[in-house]
């Protein structure tokens, strides 16, 4: 199996991979495009055709500064982002088995879940910054909403699903 | 839908089961011929498992942290 290097940042990634392992560049090298499948149309064995990635990715920064000066009694909750992070991934394992058990682990199913996925390919940044300077008293409470949204959304796609089949 | 009508949703309810819809139907998935196939067994565990993540997600949604601290 040959290698094609990514034109961005060099990173020698092997066949068949569209987007570059370490950057996610789209591969379009010109000199090595002969031996790319991916930009003819006899790449037949494929399951699923996507519009972007080949996988679902969602990426997330979250960017967060507390700084508390001068101040005394001060409360601050910000979001456990750890957490809503795996509930995510527990919802995307959830919607992949359902997928799994209704219609079999098949090329159809594969192309079901690989499909509901596509739809939740987006990127998220998150900058708080907190600054407390000189007070008393303060209560402060932060919800991460974008994750809160994607985790909801995640949530009604599977509850979409059972209640098509009939399970709630 | 079910149970999350009662609350304000991220993104309509319509606005997902016409995109699951879509997408089943997209992949010729008979609904029917699955419902059929499903055992009872098979459904149960299917509804706890919806219903343990609903309350995660709810838990999540409601109580941003569990790491209460207090203010003295």
């Amino acid at each position: 199996m040959s290698n094609w290097k990514c034109k961005r940042c060099s990173y020698e990634n092997r066949y068949p991979v569209k987007n570059c392992k370490r950057c996610n560049n789209y591969h379009s090298n010109d000199s090595i495009q002969e031996n790319n499948h991916w930009h003819y149309n006899h790449f037949n064995d494929a399951t699923v055709f996507e519009d972007y990635d080949q996988f679902s990715s969602v990426d997330q920064h979250s960017d967060e500064v507390i700084w508390i000066k001068d101040s005394c009694n001060i409360s601050v909750q910000t979001t456990d982002t750890q957490a809503s992070v795996s509930l995510q991934v527990g919802l995307q394992l959830a919607i992949a088995l359902v997928v799994s058990i209704v219609i079999g682990d098949s090329d159809r199913g594969q192309a079901v879940a690989q499909d509901i996925y596509q739809q939740f390919n987006d990127e998220q940044t998150n900058r708080q910054k907190i600054y407390i300077d000189n007070s008393n008293d303060v209560n402060i409470v932060t919800t991460d909403t974008d994750l809160a949204v994607n985790i909801q959304a995640l949530l009604q796609v599977l509850v979409s699903l059972v209640v098509k089949l009939d399970v709630l | 839908m079910s149970d999350s009508s009662k609350k304000t949703n991220a993104i309509p309810d319509k606005v997902i089961d016409l995109i699951v819809s879509n997408t089943l139907s997209k992949n010729g998935v008979d609904l029917e011929e699955i419902k059929g196939k499903l055992t009872a067994e098979q459904k149960q565990s299917l509804k706890e498992l919806v219903e343990e993540l609903t309350l995660q997600v709810d838990q999540f949604v409601d109580k941003p942290t569990s790491r209460k601290k207090d203010s003295k």
